[in-house]
């Protein structure tokens, strides 16, 4: 007996939950105001570097509503944001008159902001990878050395960390803003001291999160401490001041690349350096580059430059966008010096056979046919085109389903898996509305609970990857289990009887619906799991391309995305909407990174002059381009690959690509700002 | 945001006996709201403004045009007449911030905005405007800082109407104590070496009744360059206006008061037909005696495009 798998999944139903986001009447993290709650926050180092010279907490700590205020006078602090202490106080607004009280004198010292004062170029090689090299380039028909910079962008989260705690003592009810139920549950367990259901993560919506909010956190110990300290729910949420400073960021980078390659066009090696900006320690830096093409024999180097800022945290494919745009430049630089067209410079070099039809099938998409020579155009606005790729892996997993039929045929699937916009509810009602033929108002889905099943941590892009095979087996067992009762019914075994798109059918020629079927349970409910299920696994590796067009006014500097082409693989679809909804968040966030975020420290103090989303630039709706969404999947795939990180990848490279094919010359650092556009055009260094 | 006491005027003289209590005027509180949050104001009590009648409306006056100070952004961006006979200022205003914002702001409180600068609205830094001994900006980021005047304060003024105001000589009429005068808003706005606290002549209770335009432009243009598409504020802008028989050129975005160029007006001197190549040389002479700071000498180049898109884009020609 197998159940209804469809091939063709053109489900375009929104979420199940989108009239509660649209509307707000979800609500998040940072909406919970229990009865009588407390609030807690930290006291923040203002500068670059320093220590407390002398602080008098007296009128601080006299402000009409602080309940506890700490300052740590001893410690070094090394970033304008670092933690120094904390009050906890019956209101929001009496934190921050407490924190105006504050009388502190500092020992200011100037600090670490710019990269540039402390990057000395690739280092020496030694003496034989500098034999090595030269071997390489003698060899070599063409050899192009660049460098490339890559901006701090600061997750920016919508909802920013925070965490409410009710701790009862013996219990404990905890709502975070987190991607990663099962891992915050594990934390708060440590904290708290609780186990088993006496401790319950609530996490139904999240708003945001890319990396940097796996576990509770400093925001999370704060709030359970206070919390079971005075017996009343606490509340610690972060301003968007404080989630710039001190949450995690990309790292930045400075890339330095020499390689070299014959006349028909194959790379034999070279040399790369990636030194990442991290913050006020070394440490998780990292670009990854080279990868995705043959690049022959590189001679790679790696480090870190610290600055006196937040340290990094893992952000939506960690590494991998900032060594993108290095890479895929020096792509377009290289096959620019041999006069062969880019994409077929990449198909020449290419390590996978899929992209190397997504190539085609992405020129084909942009209208690559109307790519101009580099700089040839005239007038003020300039059209170029450009591309770049991707790849990613996809990683085994377990996730735990329950679900519940009712007597009325009406199934709850439930799943404590949190949703950071992935559509998790839609994942879980969708798969097993697909898998059993139903509908959704048949099926209902909860999710983000930790008194759920555990699933998969939003990250490595596996939420849908990993539920659907869980999902897909609990449907089966969900089917089996009525399965039974209609073969039952009919006095047959279960060899007798098929189940297809809604319907049980004998192999004397009865029938029974789904509901009917539920009608006979002798319970008013029945229960079944899900786990990990070979069969509907999804196999292959997320391969992926981009194509960009974009326009530059030439007087101005402005450049405008005007359309973005994404062919990517993602297994079979669950829900067309939410799997374009990933496709064009990549390519916003892409677009966003490539053009105007950037994460600015004052030189003279230190603090982050735009820590607001008015100085810190994301790309709103007027600034989006096109965004064509071609999935590319088989007829035979059975289950998602990931998608969420390989679809912001290559977008800055594509739109670097795309400016230099536009204007003639490079822009080599990011973000692509119109002072860099006309620096460039004034420095006519050619692409 | 600091907690602080409301009141409610419905008319004027309401409004001067809260004046007298020590409360600050609050139109629709776009950039009261900002500043509260912000913790930079020093007001902890606002009296609205909103109910006050005869403040609100697109009015001909004679050949020139009469908008209150509680005209929404939105009404002067819809503005059938202000279409048609003064194009720079309905363009100015529905570029500006975001259509929910346009719907709530108002015109007097665009023009009396306090500065965008990132080190005036954030508490760390006790620079000049605040009262403080340095202007951060200058060995600081000043990437979105002025590129004319000589400090010590190097703001630039944000506001998207007034440099269209400027151009077409527009005036306040503004009540103080019982008294009406009027003035030029040509002079209202003051340098930092001028004023340090504040950014116009605006006294402390002083209310702004009404914007008059006497004589509305001939032809008019307005052109601003963003970074961002969706709200953001402008790089660079300018306003142009063909009026009592010459042109006049203000910059916007460039400077701590709206920017006027006598030298490009001089080129533009007797001309009434826009070429390419005045609107070149008037571009060149606008930016001449630029001074930009170590970071922004690209908004040099962004003004100047301004200047030449909108004094071709005014006549009626192609202008990119």
């Amino acid at each position: 007996m197998v159940a209804n798998n469809n091939v063709a999944m053109e489900n375009t139903l929104p979420r199940p939950d989108v009239r509660e986001k649209v509307t707000g009447a979800a609500r998040y993290t940072a909406d919970q105001f229990p009865g009588n709650v407390i609030y807690a926050r930290y006291i923040r180092f203002p500068f670059a570097q320093g220590k407390i010279a002398s602080a008098k907490l007296d009128r601080a700590r006299k402000v009409p509503g602080v309940l506890e205020l700490e300052l740590d006078t001893d410690t070094e602090y090394q970033y304008c944001g670092h933690r120094m202490g904390h009050v906890v106080a019956e209101s929001s607004d009496a934190i921050y008159d407490a924190i105006a009280a504050l009388n502190i004198k500092y020992d200011i010292e100037k600090g670490r902001n710019d990269p540039k004062k402390f990057y000395d170029g690739p280092p020496e090689p030694s003496a034989d990878e500098a034999q090595q090299l030269s071997e390489i380039y003698d060899k070599a028909d063409v050899v192009v050395e660049s460098s490339y910079e890559t901006q701090i962008q600061t997750h920016s989260s919508l909802e920013t960390h925070c965490c409410v705690v009710d701790h009862k003592g013996d219990s404990a009810d905890v709502w975070a803003s987190t991607q990663a139920v099962s891992g915050y549950y594990g934390g708060m367990r440590g904290i708290t001291g609780l186990k088993d259901s006496t401790l319950t993560i609530h996490s139904e919506f999240v708003g945001g999160g890319f990396g940097s909010k796996f576990g509770p956190g400093p925001e999370g110990r704060l709030a359970a401490d206070s919390s079971k300290k005075y017996g009343r729910p606490c509340r610690a949420v972060l301003d968007r001041r404080e989630e710039h400073l001190d949450t995690g960021n990309r790292p930045g980078s400075i890339q330095y690349m020499k390689i070299a390659a014959t006349k028909d066009g194959k790379m034999l090696g070279g040399r790369v350096d990636c030194q990442s900006v991290v913050g006020w320690q070394p440490g998780r830096g990292g670009c990854r580059n080279p990868s995705l093409y043959e690049f022959g024999d590189i001679v790679r180097t790696e480090s870190d430059i610290p600055l006196s800022a937040g340290l990094p945290a893992a952000f939506r494919a960690p590494g991998f966008p900032q060594g993108s745009f290095a890479l895929e430049s020096m792509m377009d630089e290289l096959s620019a010096k041999l006069a062969i067209d880019p994409v077929e410079f990449r198909i020449l070099n290419e390590t996978s056979n899929r992209r190397k039809k997504q190539w085609t099938r992405g020129a084909e998409l942009i209208g690559w046919k109307d790519r101009k020579p580099d700089g040839s155009q005239n007038g003020t606005i300039v059209t170029g085109y450009g591309c770049g790729g991707a790849q990613w892996f996809n990683v085994s997993g377990d996730c735990g389903v329950d679900c519940t039929i009712y007597r009325s045929g009406d199934v709850e699937v439930r799943v404590g898996i949190q949703d950071i916009g992935t559509g998790t509810s839609a994942v879980a009602v969708d798969t097993v509305c697909d898998h059993l033929g139903l509908t959704r108002d048949v099926v209902t889905g909860k999710v983000g609970n930790s008194d759920y099943p555990n699933g998969p941590a939003s990250g490595g892009s596996t939420v849908t990857r990993v539920a659907v095979p869980a999902l897909k087996d609990a449907a089966q067992n969900a089917m089996k289990a009525l399965g039974e009762i209609a073969a039952k019914e009919w006095g047959v075994t279960m060899r007798d009887i098929a189940y297809k798109d809604g319907q049980f059918r004998s192999r004397g020629g009865e029938s029974m619906s789904w509901r009917e079927a539920a009608g006979l349970m002798s319970d008013e409910k029945l229960s079944v799991t899900g786990k990990h299920n070979r069969d509907f696994w999804g196999d292959g590796t997320s391969d992926g391309v981009q194509f960009a067009k974009v326009e530059v006014d030439r007087e101005t500097g402005i450049v405008r995305a005007k359309k973005i082409v994404v062919v990517q693989a993602c297994g079979k679809p669950v829900n067309r909407l939410t799997l374009e909804n990933q496709y064009y968040g990549g390519v916003i966030q892409g677009v966003s990174y490539a053009l105007l975020e950037d994460r600015r420290l004052d030189p003279q103090v230190g603090g982050m002059v735009n820590a607001d989303f008015l100085g810190y630039k994301i790309a709103g709706s007027l600034d989006l381009p096109e965004i064509v969404a071609d999935f590319d999947w088989n007829e035979d795939d059975t289950g998602a690959r990931s998608v969420g990180e390989p679809v912001t990848i290559p977008t800055s490279g594509a739109i670097a690509n795309a400016v230099a094919n536009a204007l003639g010359v490079r822009v080599r650092s990011l973000p692509i700002t119109p002072q860099r556009v006309l620096e460039a055009i004034e420095k006519g260094g050619k692409s | 945001m600091k907690p602080f006491e409301y009141a409610i005027a419905d008319n004027s003289s309401g409004v001067t006996e809260a004046i007298k209590r020590g409360y600050a005027i609050k139109a629709s509180g776009i950039d009261v709201l900002d500043l509260l949050k912000e913790r930079i104001t020093k007001s902890d009590k606002y009296v609205s403004i909103e109910k006050i009648d005869g403040l609100r409306g697109i009015e001909r006056d004679g050949g020139g045009v009469e908008i209150g100070p509680l005209t929404t952004l939105r009404e002067i961006a819809e503005s059938e007449l202000l279409a048609d006979a003064f194009p720079a200022l309905a363009h100015a205003a529905a570029e500006a911030a975001t259509p929910q914002i346009r719907a709530r702001a108002t015109a007097g409180g665009n023009l009396l905005q306090r500065p965008r600068c990132w080190y005036y609205r954030s508490n760390e830094y006790n620079c000049l405007k605040k009262g403080g001994d340095r202007c951060y900006a200058v060995d600081g980021d000043n990437t979105y800082h002025a590129i004319f005047g000589d400090g010590p304060c190097h703001i630039i003024h944000s506001s998207s109407l007034a440099p269209s105001l400027v151009a077409a000589d527009a005036e306040l009429e503004i009540e103080h104590r019982g008294e009406s005068k009027t003035v030029k808003l040509g002079s209202f706005f003051e340098m930092p070496d001028r004023n340090i606290y504040n950014e116009n002549s605006l006294r402390l209770g002083a209310l702004v009744t009404a914007i008059r335009v006497p004589r509305l432009p001939k032809k008019s243009a307005w052109i601003e360059f963003r970074e961002k598409a969706s709200f953001d504020w402008p790089l660079a802008a300018c306003a142009v206006a063909h009026t009592g028989g010459s042109w006049r050129v203000v910059l916007g975005m460039v400077a701590p008061i709206p920017w006027r160029s006598e030298a490009a007006e001089a080129i533009l001197s007797g001309i009434d037909s826009i070429t390419p190549e005045i609107a070149e040389q008037a571009a060149d002479a606008a930016v001449a005696d630029a001074s930009p700071m170590s970071m922004n000498g690209y908004r040099v180049k962004l003004a100047r495009a301004a200047v030449r898109r909108a004094l071709l884009h005014a006549d009626g020609k192609e202008f990119v």
